[in-house]
C-alpha cells in the first residue's frame, strides 16, 4: 500500500532522510520512531507529497507521489504534529471544508461529517470554534479531518503527543481501530505507545533505517539469552549453587536479599524454556516461590543500544528485513 | 472549479469570522463617506457659481466633477485597507501550519492561489458595495450618466485585483503577518508613486513609469473609457503577480 524505495531529502548541506526505504501493507499499522530530528516528520512530509523528494520515490496505493500528486493526495490522509485547525471556524464547518477540499462528493459530505464526528467523538464540539478546543478535542478533530474521506492510506505525525494519559488511550484505541481498514503509519517518540499500537516498527535514526520488526521480534531479537526474574523464600538457605546446577543457566545475578525474601534474575541459554525446572527446583527443596516472570528487554532500551550506536550494520543489500513470523531471522543488531 | 470555490469560500468566511472584513469595510465606508461628503460640498459650490455667472448657466457636470475623482480617491482607501485583507492569506497558513492542509489535498497550487485571490475579490466587491449607496443618493436627486460609473467600477475592481494578487505574493513569502502586511504596503505606495519622477525623465523613461502606475490606468476607467491598453495592463499586471505566488509557495516545498 504504501512503498518507499530509497528516499532520499536534503536541506541545502544537511540531509534529513538518507536512502530511506520500507513498505507498508494493506491494512497494517506501521510505527515510525526515532528520535527528535531523525527524520521521520520528513519522511511523513514527502509520502503525503507535502515536499518533494531529492531522490528516490514514494509510493501511495500504487501512485507516485512526485508524478501523481492528486491521485496519490485523494487517497491519503494525514495529521500534522499540530492539527491543522483554522481557528475561526466551527468544527463542523472546518470538517466540510475539508470534506470539500478532499473530494468527498458534495451529497455525502454532510453524513461524512457526521460519521467522521461520531467516530472521533467530537460531535458534541460540532459548534464550537477550532480554537476553543481543548488540546484532546483539538487532536481528535485532527484526526477526523484525516479520515474524512475515507482514505486508504493514514499518516499519523506524534498523534498522542501533548494528550493526557486517558486520552491517550483512547487515541490508541481509535488508531487501532482504523487499522484493517486504513494502511496507517503513525509516528512517536514513546516507545510504549508504539510497542501497544503497532504490529510492526521501523527505527530511524540521523536519517537511516536502524531496525524494521515487529516489537515482539525486536524485543528477543536483541537479546542474546532469556532472563527470569524469580523471588524466593529460602528461609535463610542459600538458593544461589541449587540453581546453578541447573542446566540450562548461564550465570546468576547478584541477589537482592530483604529478610528471607531473595530475588535472583537468572539468564539461561536462548530457546531454552527452564521455568518449569526452576518452579520444582524450587519447590522441591521446600521454599516458598514467590514471583517468576521473563524479564525482557524493553523497547526503551532496544531503542536506545540502536540509536546510540554508531554504524549498526544493515542487512546487506541495504533493503530493511521484513517482518518476519518467528525468530529464526538473523539479528538485526550484529 | 469546485475546488477554487471550496477555498474561496473558506477564504471569505475566514474574513468574516474574524474583525478583519468589519474593519475594512467599515474604515473604507467612513472614508469614502468622507470624500464624498467633501467633493459634494465642492461640486454644490461650483454648480451655484456656475449658475449665477454672468454668462448665463454653466454646464456642470456631476460625472465628471464629482463621480470621476470620487473614484480616484477610492484608490487611496485600498492602499491602507488591502494591506490588511491580504496580509494574512498565505502567512497565517503557514504559521499555523494549516499550509500542510491545503498543501497535502489533492488540490493544485494554482487552485489554491485562485480560490484565495477570488476570495480577497468577494471582499473587497463587498466594501465597494457600500459605496453604490452614495452614489445612488446622486441618482435619486440628480441625473448623472451610469455607463461611467459602471467603467469606474469596472476600473476600481482591476486595480483593487492588482493589489490583491500583489499582496498575496508578499503573504506567500513569509510566515509574518505584520511583515507581509507592511511589505504590501511599500509596494503598493511604491506602484503609486512611481511616475512622480516622470515628469524629470527622458521621454521612454516617463512613458514605462507612467505605464508602471497603477492608478495611473485608472484616469480613463474613472471617465467612463475602457481602454484596451488599460485592461491588458491589469489583467496581465494580476495574472503575473499570481503566478509569482503559484512560484513562491513551490519553490517553499522544495526548501522545505
Amino acid at each position: 500500500m504504501i512503498e518507499v524505495q530509497h528516499l532520499t531529502k536534503r536541506y541545502g548541506p544537511t540531509t534529513a532522510v538518507d536512502d530511506i526505504s520500507f513498505r507498508v501493507e494493506p491494512g497494517e499499522i506501521l510505527g515510525f520512531l526515532g528520535p527528535n530530528g531523525a527524520g521521520k516528520t520528513t519522511t511523513m512530509r514527502v509520502i503525503t507529497g507535502y515536499m518533494p523528494p531529492t531522490e528516490g520515490t514514494a509510493l501511495v496505493a500504487g501512485y507516485d507521489v512526485a508524478t501523481h500528486p492528486i491521485e496519490a493526495k485523494r487517497r491519503t490522509g494525514y495529521l500534522p504534529e499540530t492539527p491543522p485547525l483554522y481557528p475561526d471556524m466551527t468544527v463542523g464547518d472546518y470538517l466540510a471544508f475539508v470534506a470539500a477540499i478532499k473530494g468527498v462528493p458534495r451529497r455525502e459530505r454532510k453524513s461524512r461529517v457526521q460519521e467522521v464526528m461520531k467516530r472521533t467523538a467530537v460531535a458534541d464540539m460540532s459548534n464550537r470554534h477550532c480554537s476553543k478546543l481543548s488540546k484532546g478535542y483539538k487532536q481528535r478533530v485532527g484526526l477526523a479531518q484525516a479520515i474524512i474521506h475515507n482514505p486508504d492510506v493514514l499518516i499519523l505525525d506524534e498523534p498522542t503527543s501533548g494528550l493526557d494519559v486517558k486520552q491517550r488511550s483512547e487515541t490508541r484505541q481509535l488508531i487501532k481501530d482504523l487499522g484493517g481498514d486504513h494502511t496507517v503509519i503513525l509516528s512517536s517518540h514513546i516507545l510504549s505507545e508504539v510497542s501497544q499500537t503497532c504490529q510492526r516498527v521501523v527505527i530511524i535514526n540521523r536519517g537511516r533505517v536502524v531496525a524494521v520488526d515487529t516489537p515482539d521480534n525486536l524485543t528477543s531479537r536483541l537479546r542474546g539469552e532469556e532472563t527470569l526474574f524469580l523471588q524466593v523464600d529460602t528461609r535463610g538457605a542459600d538458593a544461589r549453587p541449587v540453581l546453578e546446577a541447573i542446566t540450562g543457566v548461564r550465570h546468576i545475578s547478584p541477589s537482592d536479599v530483604k529478610g528471607d525474601l531473595v530475588s535472583y534474575e537468572i539468564g539461561s541459554d536462548p530457546g531454552r524454556d527452564i521455568r518449569r525446572e526452576l518452579a520444582s527446583t524450587v519447590v522441591n527443596h521446600g521454599w516458598g516461590l514467590l514471583e517468576m516472570r521473563p524479564l525482557r528487554m524493553s523497547l526503551e532500551q532496544i531503542f536506545l543500544e540502536l540509536t546510540e550506536k554508531e554504524g549498526v550494520p544493515e542487512t546487506p543489500d541495504g533493503e530493511p528485513q521484513s517482518a518476519g513470523t518467528g525468530g529464526e531471522e538473523e539479528t538485526v543488531h550484529g | 472549479m469546485g475546488n477554487i470555490l471550496a477555498i474561496a469560500n473558506k477564504e471569505i468566511k475566514g474574513y468574516f469570522a474574524s474583525p478583519v472584513a468589519y474593519i475594512v469595510i467599515g474604515f473604507a465606508a467612513i472614508l469614502f463617506g468622507w470624500f464624498f461628503v467633501n467633493l459634494l460640498y465642492y461640486f454644490e459650490q461650483a454648480s451655484m457659481q456656475a449658475g449665477s455667472g454672468f454668462q448665463g448657466p454653466q454646464a456642470v457636470n456631476v460625472n465628471e466633477m464629482l463621480i470621476s475623482p470620487l473614484f480616484l480617491n477610492v484608490a487611496v482607501i485600498l492602499l491602507f485597507t488591502l494591506p490588511l485583507v491580504t496580509m494574512r492569506t498565505y502567512s497565517e497558513e503557514k504559521r499555523s501550519g494549516t499550509i500542510e492542509l491545503l498543501l497535502t489535498s489533492p488540490l493544485t497550487d494554482v487552485q489554491i492561489v485562485i480560490g484565495k485571490f477570488l476570495g480577497g475579490l468577494v471582499l473587497y466587491a463587498a466594501m465597494l458595495s457600500v459605496t453604490v449607496v452614495h452614489l445612488a443618493f446622486l441618482f435619486i436627486f440628480g441625473n448623472p450618466e451610469w455607463r461611467p460609473v459602471l467603467t469606474g467600477y469596472l476600473g476600481l475592481l482591476l486595480m483593487g485585483g492588482c493589489f490583491l494578487s500583489l499582496g498575496l505574493f508578499v503573504s506567500s513569502l513569509t510566515k509574518n503577518q505584520i511583515v507581509a502586511g507592511m511589505v504590501t504596503f511599500a509596494v503598493f505606495l511604491l506602484f503609486w508613486v512611481i511616475n512622480w519622477f516622470a515628469s524629470f525623465a527622458g521621454p521612454t523613461t516617463q512613458a514605462v513609469l507612467n505605464y508602471l502606475s497603477i492608478t495611473e490606468h485608472l484616469n480613463d476607467f474613472a471617465r467612463g473609457v475602457i481602454d484596451t491598453k488599460h485592461l491588458v495592463y491589469y489583467v496581465s499586471f494580476i495574472g503575473f503577480s499570481l503566478f509569482l505566488t503559484v512560484r513562491a509557495v513551490d519553490s517553499e516545498r522544495w526548501r522545505g
